[in-house]
């Protein structure tokens, strides 16, 4: 099509290291998102801490909820960025090849 | 990473160029349109509604209370929320099967705030083609203005959008007031901030690219999809071969089809397809390429609806189901968690206690010669009412409570603890025994609740 430039003909494509960063980042912050709430559903971080030596472990909920979703969120990076890591030094699959699925049937 | 591997995929090094989707006019796009504008208008508007001396929706953070109007979730009521997620979930598939990308098109925050900053971005840099010219051309001072207010538009736009945010967990009046007096505390302000700044790159710089890249539920949307699942297609048996002619020949003696191959329906695109190759996952069903389309067949004096909102079954001429297994399944679900859950809301009993046995001592031998065991009782009273509170022992023998008062007086929306003081006589109860206490609201019989706990006595 001459008329149209590459941007117009969904050859637009992010660079690989964006694409990396994107599917790193993103699925870690919705896992973070989910494990926060269902952490703090439960715990009351101003109530977390060591029970021989106060202070507790966080000065404010706020600061308690804001520093466990980081840390989610930093773990469930870590998990993707391996996951990814494994997907893309893996070895390619074999090239398909033309001989029939039911190899037996076809045997002599 | 191998070599073969990045050549594959475009190689690292490809260079991401920007699409410039050309404005359209058209029924779907003013439906998109009027999406925006109630989705938004929800958004910004709801935290500033009262509600009986509090905002009306507050997910009260700090203080572990969640307000929605007339109803107040606490922590225990976690499971609500849980419930909430899952019919959200089922109500994605049931739509998608129904009437494919939907949410896509018009409610996905993503969609909506991107269509917000397109509109920024026209109103600064001009249409399609003079944002191309503007972006190839020399910095001049006019370029430098108009960059300048695109990005001050964008950037006020995102601050707001970041500060109604943190408005939703902290009231936001106070909030406002922190803001204009530059007292904002260190994790609001950095939270404003945050979802700003994630607003400003998502709707300006990365757009449907996120679609493309970063959506799962543009990858499995596919799975819930069937013959009958309502899709933006292209009609090839009556498009094509598509090529261009004249105004008034007769296309179908020249073997031509109802396509002109003007490419609108390519240019219209924020995602960059090609309608016309396919059902693509890229594809966000905004229905640009049906407007776009619509306006040219109108143009050339044919029939609209080459490209359009229709079933596999349907371009095929065979008969629309919308009533079929896949989407009875999904509404019997969603009815019977919708039913269930209004159900449980209504019926979720208002009143809670805990009861935690004192540490310091296991037990106490009282002079009278009886057992005593302390307990810290906590009273929980989600009511919108202040309560008085009875407390009864069961499940010993001869057992007998002792507490401050003949009633505790809990707050509406607080949490009361009280130490009791649980008796019985010795011998009656050897070792370790259940304990159930239990709480009744004197002003309404029917809220109660009890729990369970320890009675530890010595063993004779």
């Amino acid at each position: 099509m001459p008329l149209l430039g590459d941007e117009y003909t969904g050859t637009v494509r992010w660079p690989r290291l964006r694409q990396d960063v994107a599917i790193v980042t993103w699925p870690s912050f919705l896992v973070a998102s989910v494990a926060t709430m269902i952490c703090f559903a439960f715990i009351d971080p101003v109530l977390v801490g060591n029970d021989d030596y106060p202070p507790p472990a966080f000065a404010t909920r706020m600061s308690g909820y804001a520093i466990g979703f980081f840390f989610f969120w930093l773990i469930s990076a870590l998990s993707s960025l391996l996951t990814l890591y494994l997907a893309r030094t893996a070895h390619p699959e074999p090239p398909e090849t033309d001989k029939p699925d039911d190899w037996t049937r076809s045997a002599p | 990473m191998t070599a073969p591997d990045a050549a594959q995929d475009g190689g690292l090094y490809a260079t991401r160029q920007k699409i410039y989707p050309r404005e359209i006019g058209g029924r779907f796009q003013r439906l998109r349109v009027i999406a925006v504008f109630v989705l938004l208008g929800i958004y910004y508007v709801l935290p500033w509604i009262p509600w009986g001396g509090r905002q009306a929706v507050l997910f009260d953070l700090p203080a572990r209370k969640f307000h929605i109007f007339a109803l107040t979730l606490w922590p225990q009521d976690f499971y609500f929320l849980t419930w909430l997620l899952v019919i959200a979930a089922l109500s994605l598939f049931f739509f998608t099967a129904l009437a494919g990308r939907l949410f896509c098109g018009y409610a996905c925050p993503q969609t909506v705030w991107t269509e917000t900053f397109l509109w920024m971005e026209r109103l600064a840099e001009g249409s399609r083609s003079q944002q191309m010219k503007l972006a190839r051309a020399p910095w001049t001072a006019e370029k430098f203005l108009r960059k300048a207010a695109k990005q001050l538009m964008w950037i006020t736009f995102a601050l707001w959008t970041g500060f109604t945010f943190v408005g939703y967990f902290t009231p936001i009046t106070e909030l406002a007031g922190k803001i204009a007096s530059f007292s904002t505390g260190p994790w609001e302000t950095f939270w404003v901030l945050f979802y700003g700044g994630a607003t400003y790159v998502n709707a300006g710089f990365m757009r449907e690219q996120v679609c493309k890249y970063m959506c799962p539920y543009a990858r499995f949307q596919s799975a819930m999809f069937d013959r009958d699942t309502l899709i933006i297609t292209y009609d090839e048996r009556r498009g094509e071969p598509r090529g261009a002619r004249k105004k008034g020949t007769d296309h179908k003696a020249k073997g031509l089809g109802d396509c002109v191959d003007c490419t609108m329906c390519v240019q219209v695109c924020p995602t960059g397809i090609d309608i016309r190759e396919g059902l693509q996952y890229e594809c966000i069903a905004c229905a640009a390429c049906i407007d776009a389309c619509d306006e040219v067949m109108d143009k050339v004096g044919y029939p609209r609806g080459l490209i359009r909102y229709d079933t596999q079954s349907g371009l095929e001429g065979k008969r629309k189901r919308v009533l079929r297994p896949r989407t009875m399944v999904y509404a019997t679900l969603l009815a019977v968690l919708v039913a269930g859950f209004a159900v449980t809301l209504s019926g979720r009993s208002v009143v809670g206690i805990d009861v935690i046995r004192d540490r310091n001592a296991l037990y106490r031998e009282r002079p009278d010669g009886r057992i005593e065991n302390v307990y810290n009782v906590k009273i929980l009273n989600k009511d919108r009412n202040a309560h008085e509170f009875r407390i009864t022992a069961s499940g010993l023998p001869g057992v007998e409570v002792d507490y401050t008062g003949p009633t505790v007086w809990v707050a509406p929306g607080a949490v009361q603890s009280v130490p009791v003081r649980v008796r019985v006589p010795r011998g009656s109860v050897q070792g370790g025994t259940d304990l159930v206490l239990s709480i009744a609201a004197t002003d309404r019989p029917d809220l109660t609740a009890s729990g369970k706990a320890r009675f530890i006595a010595p063993t004779d």
